[in-house]
């Protein structure tokens, strides 16, 4: 390893830190929600991504350095900041973000929704006689029940607030005639999760379609909940808590139930953001910062709706098509498109897919067609993140049924999911699969199937690797890529992988797949640097890489190093880059883009020129430390020549893409590219046409081979 | 079935080991899956004598995930084979009892010229390179945990082989029983090592020419780490270099700079001293490393005595040479032995029918005879049991400890009068049937050459009416090997129920 050699590139003012970085990328997605050449509806869903991922953000990243500071731990990052001063000045950026994403609502998309005829109704005062007659009728029969008013006094302790939730907190004075001296007491109600957020009002005469927020009809009707009172005021809050508990796993004797502990207990960590209206009461904002001990600098004033992935479900509102994107329908892998079953088709040579521009079936039909294929012996899998009803799980549990040995993997560590993986991975092992729940202080990442079938010439091995995880549904909206093979060494290492996995040594040598956190870095060191070692033999050396985050410091510098020999380095960064771009002597030579479109890019392709015999790699690794050091990640190369070339077409489309890319600026800031002039690429758009045009060319060879009078028999299979 | 699947179960001293294979006549033998754990057997073994019920219960866990491994593969036949740890363990029995009992799987110990011998066939399965490797004065360095192994060839065939205590596990717990710093012990593991190998440079090696150093075992596994380009063939100066940070780096920057897993390294440092030092003291230039594992053996015997598979070279050439080398150090005669080996097999197959032994037993029988008369290097008046303490002393590879004393024990009752009631406890029911078999056939072979002058040169052997008929052309007179027959023969009839007569052939 060569991480002394390339101390000349360490500096702290080489480096982004990493948080910042995020937050930056935040603002990209933002930006698609400004963007007016986006349909209105998409803008909604863009800002309510900003949202949900600004919540996971703060649960975690901002959770994990508040920790470290309270450890005192004041080793500084990558870029030479303290988690004091990284914590300071994520708080200006996630201030400046809510700002943006609010005045993107008020000043734009609430407006424009009342333009299209959604009256979005901000406040229940502004209800007409009709709607509001309404809604207190809807409250009575649906809200009423399942709300639980709590009140606060010396016999009623301040409750246990929820995580996440939406709450409304209240002043109340008790009526005349009771007791007391007309004291302000406080009471707060959770805003009800079984109902939904939007309430449709009754459409006006002309059409016109009003929406109201159920924290409103709750608000309006707060004083049936507190019958003896009078409501001083009432306003809507949310609390996030510290949630990145980290989990002992030398104590923890069974993983599972520690996990299960974890998730009761994640609801009592230490308050670190809380959201109000911008016009709340000053009392009641005192007596929630007493009581849930809130320092002044994590609390938002919010000047609009709380908590704004409520818009995802307005894009779920029935109507308004004109001002959606039509729906993506993913195409049929072409080398599927026949008769033949789906080791037949993979022994006809490597397949390649791409989601979700290719159907994700095939990666479902692999697993279900094992399961019931007599000659199969065996299943291997990795389950990461998996779909709440997932055929591929009820494809392993029929496998198990049937006779197969099934080995499945269940990561447990997958955030937030895991209480839905807690479940599904019992049913497994309820079915007879051999479940192994993650190793001890790795997460694995990876993303690998295996198929041992025996045939006639003995035992075949059938893989699928990717870069996604196994779950249909978000292989809908994620761009993934992956490999279909039953090449003998390929299939080696990958029941090489698999016991790994089941607890045992290393293999003695790999033949093609490269297994983080044991040899990644290597790996891809040696790979960069073997472009320097091009160039200094007179070649061009280039580099394109695709990934989700590029963090590593030791990939960062080797970068550095290869770009001031003079390696041109192409990177598609969609989030987290703490490269810097345009570093005279340094980093001239890189350029970093990052797309952010309909799909979410997230498959990792990587390109080394080697020479003119250019090497391809797929994988599920990022050029994160995490990943690379603490995550088991498995990196694959692409080998046969028409594959070799559809992945750099995925990765040239990328880079010549001036409609969803932005590009990294010398300054650290990101821009799209000027277009005056220039044809317009929207590299997510041409994946999708090019799906299209195949499967017509499909269609119509297929309707030329049935429209004729010749019968073709079917032969046998095998 | 044209396709085979057989699984190798390697019971070893560090590590346990699984290997799926498959093989047909048409590929040959391909390895489909291998699964390796650390179990340190032999941290029990060499440690305390015994191995412990933890570590029983350890194995016999990863045997039950094993077995459901070969039922995934729905492999036709297995074979577990137990190495040193095991072999030297005092509760072997009970060890290897509780194994079967708990998962079904019944263990072979090896001895360890068998387990050499097994590594060795793994090696010759490599024939392309294997027989480019031995065009050169070749030796075979196999570095286990607990001892190592030092084979030598001539030309195509093994002809000595010796066990030196310098396993790696060994020298390692050895060391991690000492203070000093770790410098400190690196050196007297470095002293510990060329001691003992300066012995076998003295005693077995002489002036042999070895240019070539087949590396296996489990030392051997990341030898190859700092090669630059052929990984399996190093240069002594790769290897050098190599060794060099080996010795200056500590185990976790060993570790990270060459990719050797860590619970690894502590080994790979002493097997490295012990390759090093070997490597001066012949003055080799280039180390092979086969990559081979026990397991590899075990399934090219499987396949060798099912006929699945044909391999060109003899191994039991190589056991005969190796044989016959152990009588030439003790200054056997060789024209004698030559003489008496053709006659005792003219016998036994000519007694085929009668004896109910097999090629094995044929070959333990050529063996005898060629080791018969060793023990007259010692004395004179003993030589009966001074071979047989020779004979127990001495590997012949690819003979097992039970062949071997079989043979000791033919050998000594050549010379001496037969004891039914003989005290070895280890010799069992099988064993003494098999031992005065052969016994009886090499008393009558010795017999007809009491002269030494190779009067029966050309027999024939036939059996009529209770007798065995060994007819020569020989013209010169046998009475002195009459006189000393009758003797013999008792004891022949007393095993065979057939008395063997001399004649000379008619019209002679």
């Amino acid at each position: 390893m060569t991480m002394a050699e390339g101390k000349e590139f360490q500096k702290y003012e080489y480096f982004q830190n990493r948080e910042l970085s995020w937050l930056q990328f935040n603002n990209r997605v933002l930006g698609e929600a400004r963007d007016k050449s986006n349909l209105l509806f998409e803008r909604l869903k863009f800002l309510s991504i900003t949202a949900s991922n600004l919540d996971e953000f703060v649960m975690v990243r901002v959770a994990s350095l508040k920790d470290m500071v309270y450890a005192d731990y004041t080793k500084k990052d990558i870029a030479g900041m303290t988690p004091e001063e990284q914590l300071k000045k994520i708080g200006e950026g996630m201030h400046s973000l809510v700002d943006a994403q609010y005045s993107t609502w008020n000043r734009s998309l609430f407006p424009l929704l009342k333009k299209e005829g959604i009256v979005f109704v901000p406040h229940h005062e502004l209800l007409t006689k009709e709607q509001a007659a309404f809604v207190d009728e809807y409250f009575e029969q649906d809200i009423y029940p399942v709300v639980t008013p709590m009140a606060v006094d010396s016999s009623r302790p301040f409750p246990l607030i929820r995580n996440k939730t939406l709450n409304i907190a209240a002043l109340l004075k008790k009526k005349k005639g009771g007791e007391g001296k007309g004291e302000l007491e406080f009471a707060t109600v959770q805003v009800p999760s079984v109902l939904p957020r939007i309430v449709e009002l009754p459409a006006a005469e002309d059409g016109t379609r009003s929406v109201i927020l159920l924290e409103e009809i709750i608000e309006r009707n707060m004083s049936r909940l507190f019958l003896n009172y009078d409501i001083v005021c009432a306003h809507p809050y949310r609390i996030m808590r510290n949630a990145d508990l980290p989990i002992d796993e030398e104590e923890a004797e069974d993983l599972l139930k520690e996990i299960e502990k974890q998730l009761k207990r994640r609801q009592w960590g230490e308050v670190i953001r809380l959201e109000v209206e911008d016009t709340v009461d000053k009392r009641l904002l005192k007596i929630l910062k007493k009581e849930l001990s809130i320092k002044d600098d994590v609390i938002f004033y919010i000047n609009g709706p709380l908590d704004l992935t409520f818009l995802m479900k307005l894009y779920g509102m029935e109507g308004f098509d004109h001002l959606k994107q039509k729906k993506w329908v993913p195409k049929p892998v072409p080398e599927f498109a026949n008769d033949d079953d789906i080791f037949t088709n993979i022994r006809k040579g490597n397949i390649f897919l791409h989601h979700p521009y290719e159907s994700f079936d095939p990666v479902v039909d692999f697993v279900k067609q094992a399961a019931s294929d007599p000659q199969v012996l065996a299943i291997k899998q990795t389950l990461y993140r998996v779909s709440g009803h997932s055929p591929i799980v009820a494809a392993l549990a029929r496998a198990a049924e049937n006779g197969k040995q099934v080995t499945v993997l269940v990561e447990l560590k997958a955030r937030f999911d895991e209480e839905n993986n807690i479940l599904w991975a019992k049913k497994l092992e309820q079915a007879g699969c051999h479940v192994i729940y993650g190793l001890l202080g790795l997460k694995t990442h990876c993303k690998i199937c295996l198929v041992v079938r025996r045939e006639e010439d003995g035992i075949r091995r059938y893989v699928h690797m990717a870069t996604g995880n196994y779950n249909d549904s978000t292989a809908k909206l994620y761009t993934d890529t992956g490999i279909m093979t039953c090449d003998r060494a390929i299939g080696e290492d990958a029941s090489a992988v698999f016991n790994m996995l089941s607890g045992y040594s290393e293999p003695l040598s790999w033949n093609k797949l490269s297994l983080a956190p044991l040899w990644l870095k290597n790996r891809f060191v040696s790979l960069i640097e073997r472009e320097i070692k091009w160039v200094s033999r007179g070649h061009e050396g280039r580099i394109i890489a695709k990934m989700n985050s590029l963090c590593d410091p030791v990939i960062i510098q080797t970068l550095y190093k290869a770009s001031a020999a003079g390696v041109k380095i192409d990177l598609i960064v969609r989030g987290i880059c703490c490269l810097k771009t345009g570093i005279p002597g340094v980093s001239e030579n890189i350029s970093v883009r990052s797309i952010v479109g309909t799909f979410l890019e997230h498959s990792r392709i990587f390109y080394f020129e080697n020479g003119g015999n250019y090497e391809i790699y797929m994988g599920s690794a990022d050029w994160m430390p995490r990943n690379l050091d603490r995550r088991v990640e498995l990196l694959f190369p692409v080998e046969v020549e028409e594959n070799k070339e559809k992945a750099l077409h995925i990765l040239l489309a990328e880079l010549a893409d001036n409609v969803r890319a932005h590009m990294l600026l010398p300054d650290g800031t990101y821009e799209k590219p000027d277009k005056r002039g220039k044809v317009l690429v929207d590299s997510q758009e041409v994946f999708c046409k090019e799906a299209e045009e195949t499967a017509k060319q499909l269609a119509k060879d297929k309707a030329a081979s049935t429209e004729g009078r010749i019968f073709i028999p079917r032969e046998s299979p095998e | 079935m044209a396709v085979t699947t057989f699984a190798a179960i390697d019971v070893g001293s560090y590590e346990l080991e699984l290997t799926i294979y498959e093989i047909s006549p048409k590929k040959g033998i391909i390895q489909l899956d291998r699964l390796r754990k650390v179990i340190g057997l032999g941290k029990d073994t060499y440690d305390r004598g015994i191995i412990s019920y933890d570590r029983v219960d350890e194995m016999c866990k990863l045997l039950h995930r094993f077995k459901a491994v070969m039922a995934e593969y729905q492999v036709d036949d297995y074979r577990a084979c137990g190495t040193s740890a095991i072999r030297e363990a005092e509760n072997r029995e009970v060890v290897l009892d509780q194994i079967k009992v708990r998962t079904g799987i019944e263990i072979d110990v090896l001895s360890n010229s068998e387990q050499r011998f097994l590594c060795y066939k793994a090696i010759a399965a490599k024939e392309n390179e294997f027989n480019n490797i031995i065009q050169k004065g070749t030796a075979i360095a196999e570095v286990g945990s607990g001892s190592m192994q030092i084979s030598l060839f001539d030309k195509d065939a093994l002809v000595t082989t010796q066990n030196l205590k310098l396993g790696a596990l060994r020298i390692y717990q050895i060391l991690s029983r000492m203070g000093g710093t770790e410098a400190d012990r690196k050196q007297l593991a470095q002293e510990l090592i060329d001691n003992d190998i300066e012995t076998f440079r003295k005693l077995f090696l002489k002036d042999r020419n070895v240019k070539n150093i087949i590396a296996t075992g489990v030392c051997a596994m990341y030898l190859g780490k700092g090669a630059h380009t052929d990984k399996q063939r190093i240069t002594t100066q790769e290897f050098l270099d190599f060794y060099k940070d080996l010795r200056e780096m500590n185990e976790e920057q060993i570790s990270e700079k060459y990719d050797i897993p860590s619970e690894f390294v502590s080994l790979v440092v002493p097997g490295a001293m012990v390759y090093k030092r070997l490597i001066e003291v012949t003055e080799a230039e280039l180390l092979w490393l086969p990559g081979v594992r026990l397991g590899d053996g075990i399934v090219a015997e499987f396949a060798e005595q099912k006929k699945l598979i044909h391999f060109a070279h003899d191994f039991s050439r190589d056991i005969l040479v190796a044989a016959r080398n152990i009588a030439k150090r003790y200054m056997g005669d060789k024209e004698h032995s030559a003489i008496l080996e053709k006659n005792v097999l003219n016998i036994f197959d000519g007694m085929k029918k009668y004896h109910g032994l097999g090629k094995r037993e044929r070959l333990l029988l050529q063996i005898s005879a060629i080791l018969h008369d060793c023990g007259k290097y010692i004395s004179m008046r003993t030589p009966g049991e001074s071979a047989y303490n020779i004979i127990m002393s001495t590997e012949i590879i690819g003979v097992s400890h039970r062949e071997r004393e079989i043979i000791a024990n033919v050998v000594k009752y050549n010379t001496m009068e037969f004891d039914y009631s003989a005290d070895s406890v280890t010799l069992d029911k099988d064993m003494r049937i098999i031992i005065a078999k052969l016994t009886a056939i090499l008393k009558v072979g010795n017999a007809m050459d009491r002269s030494h002058k190779q009067k029966f040169k050309d027999v024939r052997v036939s059996v009529k009416d209770q007798q065995m008929f060994i007819t020569t052309a020989s013209a010169e007179n046998i009475m002195l090997e009459e006189s000393m027959f009758s003797e013999k023969a008792d004891f022949f009839e007393e095993v065979y129920g057939i008395r063997p007569v001399l004649k000379k052939k008619k019209g002679v």
